[in-house]
């Protein structure tokens, strides 16, 4: 998938729980993930992400400052951010351990809730899990 | 973002070419009032009109008197109007200080009194063919050389310019304190009438002559400029702690 | 280098302190919000900073300078408000060529472009404007200007919602060519919060908050539940907010500085937490009473 330069406009969600930084952020790692932005490739500026999102620059470098730190991201002197080639397994191993846990947990807890046992909350996952592997093929 | 160096003068005459463009209605009012003026001369009995016991101008002499007596007060009332609160806060939108807002105002009102000073010239040419059209007996006198009517101009300017400087000062003190607006008027008339139940000394009509008396051109710019002066340093020393838009 | 500089800087009005004991200071080249309610000292604060009117004690520097009646301040200045007077004498264009001859970064060509775009007509008066398009006209002067301080007292007043939206982004598109710092006061900090990167929250003409708006989105947190649990787990901790839903639920608010174990136990007894906005943080910090508006409607 490959945007097309300057025109895009994601919207972000004030209301999320989630700071504009963080979402900035993971803005950048799904662009990582679904290679939009390859490896080794100059990431966006933090003006040309404060225009994008029409937020303050401030605010854009501290998303990719997050990224940096998580090695996601490297700093070429006098050229700006590129991404780290194994900047994917990390962004994958992040998200697996963090947002999908806390994600099973959500949904255990609300399996709980509602009196679904065991086997009835796994069949519904992986029910689910085969429908989206299929729809991709 | 690097600083901006300013240097005053500089601001002072930007601020004097807004003010030509934007202070029209000025011009305006003064020719209404010209044209008033020569209505009220044609007239006739009109002219009994600047010898009220008290003010005892010389404006039987001369025809053309009583348009500068109106432009006289044209340049007082202006004054006072570019010291109102519409007109100082015009210069806040831009770039200025009190100072460089007083000298535009100065220079303005320098050139906008020369002007009437033409017009009051001009006026009164006007106004003497037009009586010389209506009573054919008459006879023109005074016929002007070049450096006359310079003169000529250049005194009226001065009279109207030191009006100029009593209205602004008077502004000034009105807009320090609005009590001022109803207590000058009373100290005026007070003073005008304690002043002609003396019979001896007629303090105003001494003031008056200390200037219209002067033959000299240049002593006449120097008496009536530092007066002037006087008056609008007064009030520059007034508004130093003026606020804007308190 | 420091642009603006307070300390402990106080502007009586009588016996009113408009603005209380104030010390902050701006950094060059950021876009700092001033938000407070209505009254708050936010307008005063401004003038004072533009140089219109002098403190009664303290100190206040703008450009290492006194701002009051300075020529220097004034030329590297500009104080947009809905109050800004132009002489009627002048139409909107010939108002446009006299600011560019008194700032001497003037972008005229931006100027030009942003006119068009709004669609306002060179040969009108400004006194004949529209309050919005007023607004709108004055916005211009103060994105063209490129004067190293902008200050926008509530510049948005009178503008409908599409032309707000695009003052924002214009003033964001500018800020990031060219670089400057600039004060923003509006009451509607939801629209103005993603172009800030500071907030100086003021109240009662005295600061209470003067943070990134990042860290304000993480100030404080909400947390529902039945009241007796709730003030349980609260036992001593400071509220911003106080709601009553029902007659045993509540919705309190505090700062956010509990541990993340802390959080889970609360989630544990049945407390739910959610994030409080920015506005709402901003509202609860300003408001005259903990209880809100409700407040003055309970009995007892």
């Amino acid at each position: 998938m490959w945007y097309v330069g300057g025109d895009v406009r994601l919207i972000l969600n004030s209301d999320s729980m989630k700071p504009i930084y963080v979402q900035i952020a993971e803005w950048l790692e799904t662009e990582i993930l679904i290679q939009a932005i390859q490896c080794d490739e100059k990431i966006y500026s933090q003006y040309q992400l404060a225009e994008m999102f029409n937020i303050n620059p401030a605010t854009a470098a501290k998303g990719i400052n997050i990224l940096a730190e998580e090695n996601v991201l490297y700093k070429k002197r006098g050229l700006g951010m590129f991404v780290a080639t194994d900047a994917r397994h990390i962004i994958l191993n992040k998200r697996k351990n963090t947002k999908l846990r806390a994600m099973v947990n959500e949904l255990a807890k609300e399996a709980v809730q509602l009196q679904v046992n065991e086997e009835e909350l796994v069949e519904m996952i992986r029910g689910m899990h085969q429908k989206l592997k299929g729809d991709q093929k | 973002m690097s600083l901006v160096e300013v240097n005053s003068w500089d601001i002072v005459k930007k601020q004097y070419r807004y003010k030509l463009k934007s202070y029209l209605g000025v011009f305006s009012s003064l020719i209404i009032i010209q044209v008033l003026a020569i209505f009220f001369s044609l007239n006739g009995t009109g002219m009994s009109g600047g010898s009220s016991g008290t003010f005892s101008y010389k404006v039987n002499y001369y025809s053309g008197d009583l348009i500068l007596v109106f432009m006289m007060l044209w340049g007082f009332i202006t004054a006072i109007i570019i010291t109102t609160k519409a007109y100082r806060y015009d210069d806040t939108s831009f770039v200025t200080n009190r100072l460089t807002s007083h000298f535009s105002n100065i220079l303005f009102l320098i050139s906008a009194s020369l002007f009437a000073g033409l017009t009051v010239f001009l006026s009164s040419h006007l106004f003497r063919l037009i009586t010389n059209i209506m009573n054919v007996d008459s006879i023109m006198v005074n016929e002007h050389t070049p450096l006359q009517i310079a003169k000529g101009i250049i005194g009226a300017g001065l009279y109207i310019f030191l009006f100029t400087s009593i209205g602004y000062l008077v502004g000034m003190l009105i807009q320090k304190n609005k009590l001022f607006s109803f207590f000058l008027p009373i100290v005026l008339v007070g003073a005008m009438y304690l002043d002609g139940m003396n019979n001896d000394v007629l303090i105003f009509h001494s003031i008056s002559l200390y200037f219209l008396s002067e033959t000299l051109l240049s002593l006449l710019i120097i008496k009536i400029m530092s007066v002037s002066l006087l008056f609008y340093g007064f009030a520059i020393i007034l508004s130093a702690r003026m606020e804007v838009r308190a | 280098m420091k642009v603006v500089e307070c300390k402990n800087l106080t502007k009586q009005y009588g016996r009113v302190k408009a603005v209380n004991d104030l010390t902050f200071t701006l950094a060059e080249n950021k876009i700092t919000g001033l938000v407070g309610r209505n009254g708050a000292g936010k307008t005063t604060l401004l003038k004072m900073i533009a140089g219109y009117l002098h403190h009664n004690s303290g100190n206040i520097q703008v450009f290492s300078e006194n701002p009051f009646n300075n020529l220097k301040v004034s030329a590297n200045t500009i104080f947009i408000d809905n109050s800004m007077s132009f002489s009627p004498a002048l139409t909107l264009g010939q108002l446009l060529e006299t600011a560019g001859e008194f700032y001497v970064n003037w972008d005229k060509n931006l100027a030009n472009r942003l006119f068009k775009y709004f669609s306002l007509n060179p040969d009108q008066s400004h006194v004949n404007l529209s309050k919005g398009n007023k607004s709108t006209f004055n916005m211009i002067i103060g994105l063209a200007a490129h004067c190293p301080l902008t200050i926008f007292d509530e510049p948005t007043s009178g503008m409908d919602a599409g032309t707000r939206k695009d003052f924002y982004r214009a003033l964001l598109k500018d800020y990031i060519a060219h670089p400057r710092t600039i004060i923003l006061s509006s009451h509607l900090l939801e629209e103005i919060e993603d172009i800030l990167e500071d907030i100086l929250l003021i109240k009662n003409g005295e600061k209470l908050l003067h943070i990134s708006v990042a860290e304000l989105k993480e100030y404080a947190i909400g947390i529902t539940g039945k009241t007796d649990r709730i003030n349980q787990w609260l036992s001593n901790r400071e509220r911003i907010f106080t709601h009553e839903i029902g007659n045993d639920d509540s919705y309190v608010v505090i700062k956010n500085e509990c541990s993340s174990s802390e959080l889970e136990e609360a989630r544990e007894i049945g407390m739910r937490i959610s994030q409080v906005s920015t506005e709402d943080i901003c509202m609860h910090l300003t408001s005259k009473s903990k209880g809100g508006i409700d407040h003055v409607f309970s009995r007892g």
